[in-house]
Parts: C-alpha cells; sequence; structure tokens
C-alpha cells in the first residue's frame, strides 16, 4: 500500500516531509519540509491524505530539483573530472582508498565500499 | 537553495590564494615555472603553461588545463609513492 510520488511509492501512513526525505534520492529532511511549505501541506498531514493536485504540486516541485538520477550522474561525473584531470582526490576514488587524509593502516572499510568511479551505478 | 555553498571553503575577500610567479616570463618564453608552492591555487592565467611542481624530493612537470582552474598545484602531483609488493627471495 503505497501512495506514488515521482514514480516512487511511498508508504501510505509516513508524515509527507519524512516520506519524502526517506524515499527521493537528494531529498533531505530540510528540503521536504520547504516543499511541504510551499505547497501547503500541513506538517502533521500523512502521505495517504494528500489529495491528487496536491501530489501533482509535489512533483512540479520536485521536478525543478536536481534529485536521483540526475544527482547521480552529476556526483558520478564530478569524481570522473577528477579523475581524468589527474587529482589526487580521482586517484583515491579510483583506488577505493579514503581521500581525505584519514588513515588506512586499518579502518577503511566505508571508503573501500564507497570511493568508486562509478559510485552510483 | 544553497547559493553559497561553492564559497563555503574560503572567505571572498581574502580572494584566491596565489603565490608570485614569474607568469609573464613564462608566457614570453615558454619555459616551464618550477616552484615549491604546492597550496597555489590554479587561477584561468595559469592555462596553457608548464608548471614543475615539488613532490619534496624532485620537480614533476605539469601542463595545466581548463579544468585544472580551481584547483592547487600540489593535486595533480603526488607525494606518495604507490605501494607495490617486491619479491625477493630470501
Amino acid at each position: 500500500m503505497g501512495v506514488h510520488v515521482f514514480g516512487k511509492s511511498i508508504k501510505h501512513n509516513s508524515l509527507v516531509s519524512v516520506g519524502l526525505a526517506k524515499k527521493i534520492f537528494g531529498v533531505g529532511f530540510l528540503t521536504a519540509e520547504r516543499i511541504c511549505a510551499k505547497v501547503g501541506i500541513y506538517p502533521q498531514m500523512r502521505m495517504n491524505q494528500l489529495t491528487e493536485p496536491q501530489i501533482l504540486a509535489i512533483n512540479k516541485e520536485l521536478s525543478d530539483l536536481t534529485i536521483e538520477g540526475h544527482l547521480k550522474q552529476k556526483i558520478n561525473d564530478n569524481i570522473k573530472l577528477k579523475r581524468t584531470i589527474g587529482t589526487w582526490a580521482g586517484q583515491r576514488h579510483a583506488a577505493g582508498l579514503p581521500v581525505r587524509g584519514q588513515r588506512t593502516r586499518n579502518n577503511a572499510s566505508t571508503a573501500n565500499r564507497l570511493n568508486k568511479l562509478d559510485r552510483h551505478t | 537553495m544553497r547559493v553559497s555553498l561553492s564559497l563555503l571553503g574560503r572567505s571572498a575577500w581574502k580572494g584566491p590564494h596565489v603565490v608570485p610567479l614569474p607568469i609573464s616570463e613564462a608566457i614570453k618564453t615558454g619555459a616551464p615555472i618550477r616552484t615549491n608552492a604546492r597550496s597555489c591555487t590554479i587561477i584561468p592565467q595559469f592555462v596553457g603553461l608548464k608548471f614543475q611542481v615539488h613532490n619534496g624530493k624532485e620537480y614533476v612537470q605539469l601542463e595545466i588545463s581548463d579544468d585544472m582552474v580551481g584547483n592547487k598545484l600540489g593535486e595533480f602531483v603526488a607525494t606518495r609513492k604507490k605501494f607495490t609488493y617486491k619479491y625477493s627471495k630470501n
């Protein structure tokens, strides 16, 4: 059971701002609250209480932002640019190692998991 | 929503960190600029010039392209050697 906003199924009993922030990549709690305020949704409103015009208005607000695929593409492009011009940060991404001078003797598992040239595939 | 994000690094009134370098000479002669100033920001006037940047041991040749503007000179010259396992019999 979900409400479809911006091509995503959001749980019907979650708060609107929380649901948007949790499901849409690139929208956090602050942005979600701002969108809700702009569209005119009171803060305690749940997903299943949204009317059709309100969903359309939210979609319109979201389409102005760089989110989801576009944002992922942008992040990948930024990393690739660093690699092609040959910066240290780009080399560290390619090697899967921490970028900002953290230790690598142990505890570099987050970097090993995340630092790639294709971070978001 | 976040207009000032690109300015978050450094106060705007300071301008970019640039050290005096013989740029006008280099434009005339095309000779590489030898420098130890790794923290110097690359400004648009540097594009197309050759630099020799110190890596702690020797000067590494580097040509500045358009994309590099805004980064530091030292970012393009690594100070660490990459670890390679050397096999030895004994």
